[in-house]
């Protein structure tokens, strides 16, 4: 009788509040904010950077009249090089053009005296960096030339400029902008653990206990760890729901970003989404604990949406600082729900090793944590008052 | 039977229920009745269990409510005031529901569904959500869901409250079906008329605690009166007058 009474409530609940929009809406529709959001960037932002580096390149320029073999330089590499009379800070300022070429308009005569060249630019914008980044390639490849060539006049090795050859390598799935994109998903999975029973939870205690329905529930032979472990069950089937859609949405997204895209070099293997899954699950556990504690203490629905609402940020907040200020995954910092797991989720979308024992106390930790709320939650509701509407 | 002694409850300082003792009958229908805040939906409360006395015990069946509330829940069924429905299932899942909760086999279920959805005339419904029922729909829902596990005892908390004629003449003729079939039948109703007409013995409770317990013939006899909004009425306000009496009518 003990399991039955609670598959009796679990299957009433999910019945239930499959039928219920708003349950439905925030396990299967919200969860689809975050990949749609991080794709919609890798898309736009990570489209218009690789098209600028193909596209071929416009450089407005100031003086051109004053550097003849810089410009025949660039010109000999397809560049048009577009003169621009007066007003180019306000051009660039304005985002008319997205960076100048300024050259001086009487250069110092001689070949031991530097042309001064000033690139005007805006940072703010992707296509002023991607652009200025390849003039700025382009006049260090003239620099380099030109130097070899009056080494070579004045009869010295031209190997003379080469100190350092230098290669980068890469072991890494992914760089630049792509890194702090993906370091951006454990917090939406996390944001997407506390939010996706939450109106389950709700709905199947203080929403039962606002519409008088608890009391009669109560009046049959059943006992209320029963009813409420059945409830429990259902909020962490809707989580695992709400789970399940947020993390194929990241993969389907990811697999459908443009090559490449902002460094994205390879993305997460479908195994590593699954290691990801098994790193959240102590999480739908707890998340699922809290909602049923502080459903327990709330007079009404709304005064437990209040709390349920900021729930999330905490644990959320925690990952966008990690996401920004990466910290060493440490043992003392795996024993912290929700931390730990934001560590270990980080490093499995970057696709770094991680360690099993990490992994092992972070399940265990939160575990704990989760067998304390329970107790207390389930001590709670032994109340008297529990049962009517305040 | 339905077996009540000294009785208390207090919520803080407020003393609810104070030692009430009474039985009801088999084959009887006790009327439980008394003016707004009398104590009645917390003796209501007390016995089908989801409050916890201060003091006094209630068999059920000469089940401890206390000591086995589980065996004791079995034994009763229950019309609470406010009826709490699940708006999004149907009337069928709603029975189907709380005979599940009582452990009734799935075939025997399914039958005792179809004979309560002739007996209380719920053919037109029994398939619709309860999202928009009336208030005669909701009530035989509710009616249905206590009386599903075949209970020995009844207990109904105003069954009539906010019905039509037909459907509370209905409900009246249930009762007395009820009543005959042996059953323990506790009901508490504001409408005198109803109680006066239905009940076999009346326990009138007011400030907490029972000024006037008898037949309705006793009743009469005891007061001098013949009306039974009258004796209501004289019971409630000699209690009001003398409170310290009113234990010890």
């Amino acid at each position: 009788m003990t399991m039955w009474a609670t598959l009796v409530v679990f299957r009433k609940e999910m019945r239930d509040h499959l039928r219920d929009r708003r349950s439905i809406l925030v396990a299967m529709i919200y969860p689809l904010m975050g990949p749609l959001l991080l794709g919609l960037m890798f898309f736009f932002v990570g489209g218009s950077m690789r098209v600028n580096e193909v596209a071929a390149l416009v450089v407005p320029v100031v003086n051109p009249e004053s550097a003849p073999d810089l410009i025949h330089f660039f010109e000999s590499r397809g560049v048009e090089m577009r003169p621009v009379r007066r007003n180019y800070w306000n051009a660039v300022s304005g985002g008319r053009i997205a960076f100048a070429l300024v050259l001086p308009v009487h250069p110092e005569a001689g070949e031991d005296t530097p042309l001064a060249v000033r690139l005007v630019a805006n940072p703010a914008r992707f296509d002023s960096i991607v652009a200025t980044g390849r003039v700025v390639d382009m006049l260090n490849q003239y620099q380099h030339e030109t130097a070899r060539s009056r080494l070579q006049t004045a009869g010295l090795s031209a190997g003379l400029l080469d100190v350092l050859t230098i290669t980068q390598e890469n072991v890494g799935t992914a760089v630049g902008p792509a890194v702090i994109l993906l370091t951006m998903i454990p917090p939406f999975l996390i944001f997407t653990l506390f939010t996706g029973g939450v109106h389950v939870a709700l709905d199947s205690t203080c929403g039962e206990r606002e519409r008088g329905s608890f009391e009669p529930l109560m009046m049959n032979p059943v006992t209320r760890n029963q009813v409420l472990a059945g409830k429990l069950g259902a909020t962490v089937v809707f989580t695992l729901m709400a789970l399940a859609v947020q993390v194929v949405a990241f993969w389907v997204m990811l697999h459908s970003v443009p090559e490449e895209s902002l460094g994205l070099v390879a993305p997460p293997s479908a195994l590593r989404l699954a290691i990801v899954v098994s790193v959240c699950l102590p999480l739908v556990f707890l998340a699922s604990a809290m909602q049923m504690l502080i459903s327990a203490v709330t007079r009404s629905m709304k005064e437990a949406q209040t709390y349920l609402g900021l729930l999330p940020l905490v644990p959320g907040l925690a990952g966008m600082v990690l996401a920004l200020a990466p910290v060493t995954a440490r043992p003392a910092l795996a024993a912290i729900p929700t931390f730990g797991q934001t560590l270990l989720m980080g490093q499995l979308v970057r696709s770094e090793f991680v360690s099993l024992g990490f992994i092992g106390i972070t399940a265990v930790a939160t575990l704990l944590t989760t067998a304390l709320l329970l107790v207390l939650s389930f001590w709670l509701y032994e109340r008297e008052a529990v049962l009517f509407p305040q | 039977m339905i077996e009540v002694r000294n009785l208390a409850k207090s919520f803080g300082d407020l003393r609810v229920v104070d030692d009430v003792s009474f039985i009801a009958r088999d084959g009887e229908v006790t009327g439980l009745i008394g003016p707004n805040g009398a104590g009645k939906t917390t003796m209501f409360r007390l016995i089908c269990t989801v409050l916890r006395p201060d003091r006094g015990v209630t068999l059920i069946d000469g089940i401890d409510s206390q000591r086995d509330p589980l065996a004791a829940r079995r034994r009763i069924g229950v019309l609470p005031d406010v009826r709490g429905l699940y708006t999004r299932l149907t009337a069928r899942e709603h029975l189907r529901y709380f005979g599940e909760l009582h452990g009734i086999p799935r075939g025997e279920l399914e039958a005792r569904i179809d004979e309560l959805v002739t007996t209380l005339r719920m053919e037109d419904f029994i398939d619709r959500r309860a999202r928009g029922f009336s208030r005669g729909q909701q009530m035989k829902v509710a009616l249905g869901r206590a009386l599903v596990h075949r209970p020995h005892n009844v207990m109904l908390d105003e069954p009539t409250n906010g019905l039509d004629v037909a459907t509370s003449r209905a409900v009246r003729d249930l009762l007395r079906q009820l009543r005959a079939e042996g059953r323990c039948i506790l009901l508490t109703s504001h409408i005198m008329q109803e109680v006066g007409v239905l009940a076999d013995r009346i326990v009138i409770l007011a400030g907490g605690q029972i000024v006037l317990e008898g037949t309705p013939a006793e009743l009469r006899r005891r007061t001098g009166l013949h009306d039974l909004e009258e004796i209501f009425m004289a019971a409630t306000q000699q209690a009001a007058r003398e409170p310290d009496l009113a234990a010890g009518q």
